[in-house]
């Protein structure tokens, strides 16, 4: 009967410490995330993967104020066939990335995974000015992100991807708007825009 | 004794019994008059004090439908099925692509679009909406208030029971009064099909739309890919979708003989379509759910939408879903699409796109020039010049 009723409370605890303490401050300079290398700016904190339970394992998520009023998310090596989501249920009905993607089907394939993140029916969400960009000398392009979503201010951000070796590298940021998004964008953009991938004497 | 003669009533429906049918249907009326207003029961009031906070966050939604065609569209059904209550209703039309309606003690009616690209006729919007409207009659969510108060009332002694017996302390016996109460209940459903039957025939709507809105909803279910896929709160609150086709099926037969056989084009529905498809439909595409694409597609050129138009979204539909054959498909449709004179821009552009894949550049940069042609502000020009200068 005591292991019953202290159960519950230590549980309750568990999750609480690791939501207190599961974030960590990112370095700043250059970190790796996989094989993917970004130079992060201060004051960007490394999200427990409890607050993020879909994301994929090699992906990491940052955020300056809390993952509610911003996120910056990394998504490394995206395989043939693979969701940019880590959710084991078909219902869901996650779009795949397929390695003959061009940028306008990456766009499409962004934003119907980030509409499942908020719920389907939940929000709409669009992106526009899909242009190109080099990420080191990977040839890839960014684009701009807005969510409208029910009960919940709007969202803004931007996002980038890339593909190397068949395999997609993505990374978005997404902040409540007006003021988060626009006290937070320069900095993500210019951390997405800073992506490439380690050479093989940085991986070994 | 309510709930057993509806029970008997509805036995009655599926044994298609004609006569039975229709003398117990005339015992569903409107339990409040036009214009109602609660001024003696305290927890209605409360209810109705809690709904115009909720109405107030609603009407300030990022996801309302301001568009005027729409919500005249809209609006006219409503008034034309409500009647005299059509002054008491408030029509919020929501940007949601998923099928469903909800209605409010206080008579805040809300409509997702995902009910209006599921229409085969302004009929079967009808059909939902009077459906609605004799839950608002009926006073089915004050009735719903009450149920909780009391499942949340035994809850809470079975929580002291857990705890005192079992040393358990989780709320389970709350946590599950909440979650029965979500939805109507069975007699509540089948009481506000058989007013809102009754609603609809009256408004000289078509009642057999009544059961043609499942029938619907039940092929797009078997056309879907994924077969587990959560249907929608309509879907969740109003199950056992064949049952109630069946006996609604029965029901109005049985009153108004077998439907029509000819279909006119229904040019209110198709003004709607026809104008806002292009926002209806990407909503529907970005729920990558291609097989309920695919069926209500088949269903929109079946009833008359712009050729143009739906041919654009089999091609994305095709382009996106990339299964074997798809990308040939596509191009085909978005060809049509251009044939059919009233291509959007962005069919120039996704066929360029999968042209370019083919390895066909200069047919590419043809079709990437005639969408810079035709959408000189096109928000990604810049990738678009980039292509057209590689």
């Amino acid at each position: 009967m005591k292991t019953m009723k202290s159960v519950p409370p230590l549980i309750t605890a568990l999750f609480l410490a690791s939501c207190v303490t599961g974030y960590t401050l990112v370095a700043t300079g250059v970190n790796s995330i996989d094989t993917l290398q970004v130079d992060a700016g201060p004051g960007w904190n490394l999200a427990p993967t409890i607050a993020g339970s879909a994301s994929r394992k090699n992906a990491q998520t940052w955020t300056q104020d809390g993952l509610l009023l911003n996120r910056l998310v990394f998504v490394p090596a995206v395989a043939d066939g693979e969701a940019l989501l880590n959710v084991k249920d078909g219902s869901a009905a996650l779009p795949v990335f397929r390695k003959d993607m061009l940028p306008n089907e990456i766009e499409e394939l962004a934003e119907s995974t980030l509409l499942k993140t908020y719920g389907e029916g939940n929000a709409i969400l669009n992106t526009s000015n899909l242009r190109p960009h080099n990420f080191g000398q990977h040839r890839g392009f960014m684009f701009d992100v807005e969510a409208k979503v029910t009960e919940s201010p709007d969202y803004r951000g931007v996002a980038g991807a890339f593909i190397v070796d068949d395999k997609l590298y993505f990374m978005y940021f997404l902040a409540a708007h007006p003021h988060y998004y626009a006290k937070h964008r320069d900095a993500a953009e210019a951390i997405i825009k800073s992506a490439t991938l380690a050479t093989p004497a940085e991986k070994a | 004794m309510k709930l057993r003669r509806l029970t008997l009533l509805v036995a009655a429906a599926l044994l298609a019994s004609g006569a039975t049918i229709a003398a117990e249907d005339e015992e569903v009326t409107h339990k409040i008059p036009p214009g109602y207003v609660p001024e003696e029961a305290r927890d209605e009031q409360g209810l109705w004090l809690e709904l115009k906070d909720a109405e107030r966050s609603l009407n300030k939604s990022a996801l309302l439908i301001r568009n005027n065609e729409v919500n005249a569209y809209i609006n006219e059904i409503v008034c034309r099925v409500a009647g005299p209550y059509c002054n008491d209703l408030r029509v919020y039309v929501i940007r949601n692509p998923n099928f469903n309606a909800m209605m409010t003690a206080t008579g805040m009616m809300q409509i997702w679009t995902g009910l209006i690209i599921r229409a085969g006729s302004t009929d079967e919007i009808a059909a939902v909406i009077g459906h609605e409207i004799a839950h608002y009659t009926r006073l089915h969510s004050l009735q719903r208030l009450r149920d909780i108060k009391k499942k949340m009332a035994a809850g809470v002694f079975f929580d002291i029971a857990l705890i005192a017996l079992a040393g358990v302390d989780a709320p389970v016996g709350q946590l599950t009064a909440q979650l029965s109460a979500l939805a109507f209940n069975r007699e509540q459903e089948t009481e506000a099909d058989l007013l809102g039957t009754k609603l609809l025939a009256n408004a000289s709507y078509d009642p057999h739309a009544s059961y043609t809105v499942w029938e619907n909803l039940i092929a797009e279910d078997e056309a879907a890919a994924a077969k587990r896929e959560d249907p929608g709160m309509f879907g969740k609150t109003h199950p056992e979708s064949k049952n109630r086709a069946s006996y609604l099926k029965a029901l109005v037969i049985s009153r108004y003989g077998q439907p029509d056989q000819e279909k006119l084009a229904d040019q209110k529905l198709l003004n709607v379509l026809n104008a806002n498809y292009l926002m209806l439909m990407e909503d529907q595409l970005d729920t990558n759910r291609f097989g309920r694409t695919q069926d209500l597609l088949e269903r929109h050129a079946e009833i008359g939408v712009d050729p143009s138009l739906v041919r654009y979204f089999y091609g994305e539909m095709f382009r996106q879903r990339g299964a074997d054959g798809d990308r040939e498909l596509a191009k085909a449709a978005y060809r049509h699409s251009i044939e059919g004179g009233n291509a959007p821009p962005g069919v120039y552009k996704n066929l360029g796109y999968l042209l370019l894949k083919d390895g066909d550049t200069a047919a590419a940069r043809n079709n990437f020039r005639t969408y810079l042609e035709l959408n000189p502000d096109a928000s990604d020009r810049a990738m678009i010049e980039f292509y057209l200068e590689e």
